[in-house]
């Protein structure tokens, strides 16, 4: 079974005086289908653990298995191969390709392996499909109002069915009720796909809708 | 979804910066392609004008003597002539004219323009010009003047002028023989009526020799300079046409051209004539043949060595025989005590006397010869058999002479004779002392020489041979000693019996010495043999004589001056230009494509930090940073692409611009205005091609830059390196660089600006370590300012100065302190540049004119000491007064190509100068300014100057193992003849006439007058050019005298000789105006490049603006007003602006500085300072367009970040 587990993470950046500790001793595990709200205030060190769990940053020490397999042991090339393969990403700022049709924009992850091919297309629609898009398929993100460009973001995530999807402030951006739609939905497909999703929210409200809820404060989990 | 739509899709999406970014490589592309069509403008009008000023004609034969014109129909007549060619044409061709006028209504004036060329054609000439220009028919006594000469001499149609053209006589003028009256030496036909004026087009620019320049042309009727040089149906001169426009014969059609030439004996001044010693005793009906030969000889006196070994491989089996013949201008009895020991020589220092000297027979004839079988002359009484070869003191005499001296066997004879060469045209008479070692019997003739040669009755004996002697006009052909019309002064006043021998034997020898003795004292450059006797057997006769000669030169290659030079073959390849002008224009060009590369990354790398989320999101997908660059760089190629596209058809306009600008601004540069536009689409493609490689190997470099942002830096919108900017200090080694440069940079300077040292760099070499100096102490400069940034920005401060919006601006600038190095960097390095470059601008020296203010050359040969006061006196009269206090220096002079940097042809065959031993020694006086050496091989005497590297005893002998010591200067040498290597480097050069010289190179002067020749000593240059006499450069310095005055006076009197001086100062400066426009060129383009740079740095602002833009609309929304916030973003751009300029001149002070200061060089001129101005305005209108973008930005749309 698909597995992500943290051990004694931490990160530190450098300053001009003392190195900035960002998280300190992280530990946490995940299995397939299960799915985690990550909590806490401005600056507590959830974006980088998001980061970190997505592979975007590097920790200062500690580990982070998926699999069994240590992502930060591979090179670059491979980190972004890997990457590709099994991480999806959701952003606040879900940042869309403004030159980019709707559909497109769903496809971007698939340019890492070349031509995406019919398959992937046919995914993507279907993808589009689910998040309530198929009639959209041709408009430009700024065509879109804020929770459709999200839910494009959240069909791109999955277009090339990730173990792992992380989220970063997903609804952050989006009113009450578009927020908690994006969720849902969210939520429905990561349990019907039977991945694993860590979420980074500030809303109690979107917490309180996944499975298990951490906080974490001043770089630990509490 | 593929990464062609994902490029496409980005590239239309991101219009407005790819737009940029094609303009920026547009720009670049523009320069480039600009540049190669500046080589293809300038090969092209060249070429244009080597077809134009050639017409039909391809190859050119001019000949130092005159030939028969018949040989041309010769020519004609080879059946395989009309093979390769169509058309022979005879000439009178002339390169060394000059042409006079006087004024209408004071005759006194002289119009004199002096090395013209002038050509004596037939109607038919007119038929080579491809314009098909058919001009006014000559007629008698007419001539047609092009533009360039008729504007020279101010003439019109119908009025008179005076030509003076040089005069082929026997006898070299630098022999003693010869003479060096220039009114023997020069043919003047005066009143020709100017017929017709031609323009300067087609062969109405017709030169011998590629260069830009128009030549002055004069063109006059074939038969009239035929009349007037007393050369019926002779020509010097054939031009061949093949009539195939632009594609002429190749190598091998001029060889076979060559082998149809078949000059005749007399064509190469050679004749065989039969000789007979003969008597008819008395009551005999037929005369008694005592022996017959024959003898090859030339009308000019000697046989050059050439000829003579030819010659001698032609008449092997014949055995035959070596005569050098010369004249004693004193022969006298020496007692045994008074006689010089072994053949040693002394100079004769007064004139003969009887009272001093004792009796003595002036003017005689000796003869060297060794005697042998059938032809001796000199035989035992006995059995007639060959005298053994004499021994290197021993003479033998005929009896007249025994008697007359009162000489047995075993006397003394002391022999006076001219030394065989003039130095500076004065004879040298020297005296050798030989032992007569026997006396042979002369025969009276019964009737002696009269209309008809003398007859014998009386066996005549082998020395009663008058045709020992060659024929000498003025000499053998007279009557008696008196009328002699010899060059020497006659100081000896023959007696009696010197007219009766005259009479009876007239040339006939009065001794003999050995071939070798004679050859010891009296062979020279133009030979040591005047001729050569076979003895008549049977079988052979002249013509047998003649075709064996003829044909033995033939397969020895021998030229005698029939040599065709391929001028439209080798004009096209000449004009591929002495300087590469598309690489020329390229490194002048050099900071505008710096600037446009450096905008492009500029340009490219704002468009990343523009879409630096995106970048983010790629790689958060999944996207390798490889496969992210490649779609960045896809991208950045079509858009490089369509910039190469566009760059390639601005480059036709900047082409344009440049050729405009030569042709104008920067004519000094090529000398005349010639240029025109031309293309090839090997010259756009290849634009096209570097300017896309270029681009894109910028952007390569920039995109290979973002492999080092952090995909969560890009996510938050900041394309940045993981480095951060926290190191407060520049690591160790950096400090250490910095230092060094700034140390070495100082020490370069202060040793470059000590004299001692500095002027041993040469006065370029010199600029060039103020340069490095500059340009170590800019770069340190720029380490520092981008420390002292890094720093600025990590530091606190909040102390505001006298002005707070000055350290708002000043914090501001400081935001980004890599972009603000790049600026400043950009602004600091243009401006160190073109305010640097001022430093190699050249100013006329003393020491470039080697303190002559008079520098020139004559149309013709002068023969004389001009610097001898008695010359002077005999040639300037009372007047030679006004040079009693200056010096003239005569030099000698092989016509060559032009290799100064003002020739832009490719030179072949460069002229060259013969130093003489007075100029070289003239430099040994200290207090006389000399000439600055850039280098000079080492000498004997490292004190003395070095000039001496010319010195030499013994001529060498131009070959591979020992070349000719050559003193050139380093301009001629680097630019005109790709000699890089400096002192020691050897080339050759092949002349006209086919022989190879080798020379190496001795020393390099700097900056001189003498740019353009190869400077070698004159002991070298007869050997090298030995039908070449007399001095044609003159280097004048008039002392106290006012210098116009002095080159009046001596223009005027040495008119016949066609003397054109000009002033030394303004000779240097035209010569040294191309350097410095070119570095003129430099800086103007160097301007735009900073104005380029400019563009660059407003883009930087506004992009800082647009970064900051919520920062500044919470500026505005917290109280500050408009003003206040231009002011604000004008100083940040001021401070930039005025930060880059103020490093950039502060370095090139380190540059100019010591230049001004201690080689009297001038301040960097207005025009420089104008040009800074323009920057700095150029810039603040940058600034301006900055602030307007951040007037115009909403306040609340700004503040949402939107």
């Amino acid at each position: 079974m698909t597995k992500l587990i943290v051990s004694d993470l931490h990160k530190e950046y450098p300053t001009r005086g003392e190195p900035l500790k960002v998280l300190r001793g992280i530990s946490l595990e995940l299995t397939a289908g299960k799915n985690l709200a990550i909590v806490g205030p401005s600056g507590s060190g959830k974006s980088t653990l998001l980061h970190i769990l997505g592979t975007l940053d590097r920790p200062t020490s500690g580990t982070v298995t998926l699999d069994d397999n240590d992502p930060f042991e591979l090179d670059d090339q491979e980190l972004a191969a890997y990457r590709n393969n099994n991480i999806g990403f959701i952003f606040q700022d879900h940042h869309l390709l403004p030159q980019m049709s709707v559909l497109e924009n769903v496809l971007i992850p698939a340019l890492a392996d070349g031509k995406p091919g019919s398959d992937l297309r046919e995914r993507a629609l279907n993808l589009l499909e689910r998040v309530g898009l198929s009639d959209r398929l041709h408009h430009r993100p700024s065509e879109l109002s804020g929770g459709e460009r999200e839910r494009v973001a959240v069909a791109r995530s999955l277009i090339l069915s990730p173990s792992l999807l992380v989220a970063d402030e997903p609804t952050g951006n989006l009113d009450r009720t578009n927020a908690r739609q994006v969720a849902e939905l969210l939520l429905d497909i990561q349990r019907t796909d039977n991945m694993m999703l860590v979420v980074v929210t500030h809303s109690g409200e979107i917490a309180d809708m996944l499975d298990s809820k951490s906080e974490i404060d001043d770089g630990k989990l509490i | 979804m593929t990464n062609q739509r994902y490029i496409i899709g980005s590239l239309i999406h991101h219009w407005r910066i790819n737009l940029a970014v094609a303009l920026g490589v547009a720009a670049a592309t523009a320069v480039l392609t600009g540049a190669l069509l500046i080589g293809d403008s300038m090969r092209a009008s060249l070429r244009h004008v080597t077809l134009d000023r050639l017409g039909d004609i391809d190859e050119i034969l001019v000949n130092d003597r005159f030939f028969r014109a018949e040989l041309v129909t010769e020519l004609q007549s080879q059946p395989e002539f009309r093979s390769d060619y169509k058309l022979a044409e005879p000439a009178i061709v002339f390169p060394q004219g000059t042409i006079e006028t006087r004024g209408e209504q004071d005759d006194t004036e002289v119009a004199r323009a002096a090395n013209i060329l002038v050509l004596g054609i037939s109607d038919t000439f007119w038929n080579l010009d491809s314009l098909d220009a058919q001009p006014v028919a000559l007629g008698d006594g007419e001539v047609i003047l092009n533009q360039a000469l008729a504007a020279d001499l101010n003439v019109k149609v119908g009025d008179l002028v005076t030509l003076r053209l040089p005069k082929e006589l026997q006898v070299n003028a630098d022999s003693p023989l010869g003479s060096e009256e220039s009114t023997d030496r020069v043919e003047g036909i005066p009143d020709l009526k100017v017929a017709a004026i031609i323009q300067n087009k087609g062969l109405g620019r017709f030169a011998l020799r590629p260069n830009q320049t128009t030549s002055r042309n004069a063109y006059v009727r074939l038969d009239l300079l035929q009349d007037e040089l007393d050369q019926d149906d002779q020509c010097n001169a054939i031009l061949v046409s093949s009539k195939q426009g632009d594609n002429p014969p190749d190598e091998d059609a001029s060889k076979r051209l060559r082998s149809w030439l078949k000059p005749t004996l007399s064509d190469l001044g050679l004749e065989i004539n039969p000789v007979s010693i003969q008597y008819k005793a008395e009551g005999a009906t037929e005369s008694t043949v005592v022996l017959k030969y024959y003898s090859l000889s030339s009308d000019r006196m000697m046989l050059d060595d050439d000829s003579v070994n030819v010659a001698l491989r032609a008449f092997e089996k014949y055995s035959p025989q070596q005569v050098f013949t010369y004249i004693s201008t004193a022969l006298m009895k020496v007692s045994d005590s008074q006689h010089i020991e072994d053949g040693s020589e002394g100079l004769v220092e007064a004139k003969r006397t009887v009272a001093d000297d004792g009796e003595f027979v002036p003017y005689s004839i000796v003869t060297g010869i060794d005697s042998q079988t059938v032809l001796g002359p000199l035989v035992n009484e006995d059995n007639q058999s060959p005298l053994p070869v004499l021994g290197d003191n021993e003479v033998v005499i005929n009896q007249w002479l025994a008697d007359d001296l009162k000489l047995s066997v075993g006397d003394w004879l002391r022999l006076d004779y001219f030394e065989p060469e003039t130095t500076h045209g004065r004879t040298v008479e020297r005296y050798v002392d030989l032992k007569v070692s026997s006396i042979v019997p002369l025969t009276r003739p019964r009737r002696p020489f009269g209309r008809r040669s003398a007859e014998f009755q009386e066996r005549p004996y082998l020395t009663n041979d008058p045709d020992l002697t060659p024929v000498v006009e003025g000499v053998t052909d007279k009557a008696s000693i008196d009328d002699w019309d010899v060059p020497f002064g006659m100081v000896y006043q023959p007696r009696g019996q010197d007219d009766d021998y005259w009479n009876n034997h007239r040339t006939t020898p009065k001794a003999f010495v050995s071939l070798a003795t004679s050859k010891l004292l009296w062979g020279s450059r133009f030979g040591s043999v005047t001729s050569i006797r076979i003895a008549a057997t049977e079988g052979i006769d002249e013509q047998k004589l003649s075709a064996q000669l003829a044909g033995e030169i033939n397969r020895s290659g021998l030229a005698m001056g029939f040599t065709f030079i391929a001028v439209k073959r080798d004009g096209i390849k000449a004009s591929s230009g002495a300087t590469p002008f598309d690489a020329l224009f390229l490194s002048l060009s050099f900071f505008v494509i710096a600037a446009a590369l450096m905008l492009i990354v500029l340009l490219f790398r704002l468009g990343v930090e523009q879409r630096s989320t995106q970048l983010g999101l790629l790689l958060a997908v999944g996207l390798n940073r490889k496969h992210v660059g490649k779609l960045l760089l896809g991208e950045a190629a079509i858009v490089a692409g369509i910039g190469s596209l566009l760059g390639v058809i601005l480059g036709i306009g900047y082409a344009k611009l440049m050729l405009l600008g030569l042709t104008t601004w920067w004519v000094d540069a090529i000398s005349t205005a010639f240029l025109e536009f031309a293309w090839t689409g090997r010259s756009l493609v290849l634009g096209f091609i570097i300017g896309l490689a270029m681009a894109t190997g910028t952007i390569y470099w920039a995109v290979r830059k973002t492999k080092s942002f952090s995909i969560r830096g890009l996510l938050a919108g900041q394309a940045t390196g993981h480095s951060s900017d926290t190191k407060n200090k520049p690591s160790r080694r950096a400090t250490i660089i910095c230092y060094a440069l700034f140390v070495v940079g100082t020490l370069l300077a202060v040793l470059a600006a000590i004299p001692s040292i500095g002027s041993g760099m040469g006065a370029e070499g010199q600029a060039g370590a103020f340069v490095g100096a500059g340009a170590m102490v800019l770069t340190g400069m720029l380490m520092i300012l981008r420390w002292r940034l890094r720093q600025a920005t990590n530091k606190e401060s909040s102390h505001f100065g006298a002005s707070p919006l000055i350290w708002l601006a000043n914090k501001n600038s400081q935001r980004n302190p890599g972009r603000s190095t790049i600026t400043i960097g950009v602004m600091a390095s243009a401006a160190f540049l073109i305010v640097s470059m001022s430093s190699f601008q050249l100013s006329p020296t003393e020491n470039g004119r080697g303190g002559f203010k008079l520098v020139g050359f004559s149309s013709m040969p002068f023969y004389k000491d001009l610097s001898s006061p008695d010359v002077q006196d005999d040639v300037l009269g009372d007047d030679a007064a006004l040079l009693e206090s200056g010096t003239i220096l005569s030099l000698r002079y092989k016509p060559g190509d032009d290799a100064s940097c003002s020739n832009v042809y490719q030179v072949s065959q460069p002229r060259v100068l013969g130093v003489t031993s007075r100029l070289i020694e003239y430099y040994d006086d200290a207090s006389h300014t000399s000439f600055t050496f850039a280098g000079n091989a080492e000498l004997k005497d490292s004190g003395s100057n070095p000039w001496h590297v010319l010195s030499t005893d013994q001529p060498h002998k131009g070959t591979e193992d020992d070349p000719l010591p050559v003193v050139i200067d380093k301009n001629t040498a680097m630019f005109s003849l790709k000699l890089f290597g400096g002192i020691g480097e050897s080339f050759d050069v092949t002349y006209e006439d086919g022989h190879t010289i080798h020379f190496s190179v001795a020393g390099l002067l700097a900056n001189s007058v003498l740019q353009g020749s190869l400077l070698i000593s004159e002991t070298d240059f007869k050997q090298a050019f030995p039908h070449i006499s007399g001095y044609r450069y003159f280097l004048v310095d008039p002392g106290q005298a006012d210098g116009n005055q002095v080159s009046n006076f001596l223009e005027d009197r040495l008119g016949e000789q066609g003397l054109d001086l000009q002033d030394a100062d303004q000779l240097l400066a035209d010569l040294l105006a191309v350097q410095n426009t070119y570095i003129k060129a430099f800086q103007s383009l160097g301007a735009l490049g900073l104005l380029l740079g400019t563009f660059g740095l407003t883009t930087v602002l506004i992009r800082n603006v647009f970064e900051r833009r919520a920062e500044l609309a919470l500026l505005r929304a917290t109280g500050f007003n408009s003003k206040r916030i231009s002011n604000m973003i004008l100083l940040e751009n001021l401070l930039l602006l005025a930060g880059g300029m103020a490093t950039g001149i502060i370095a090139a002070l380190f540059a100019v500085l010591p230049h001004i200061l201690f080689a009297d060089a001038t301040p960097p001129a207005t025009d420089l300072i104008i040009m800074l101005l323009v920057v700095l305005v150029v810039g603040i209108i940058s600034g301006l367009i900055a602030v307007r973008y951040t007037l115009r930005a909403p306040v609340i749309a700004a503040l949402r970040g939107d």
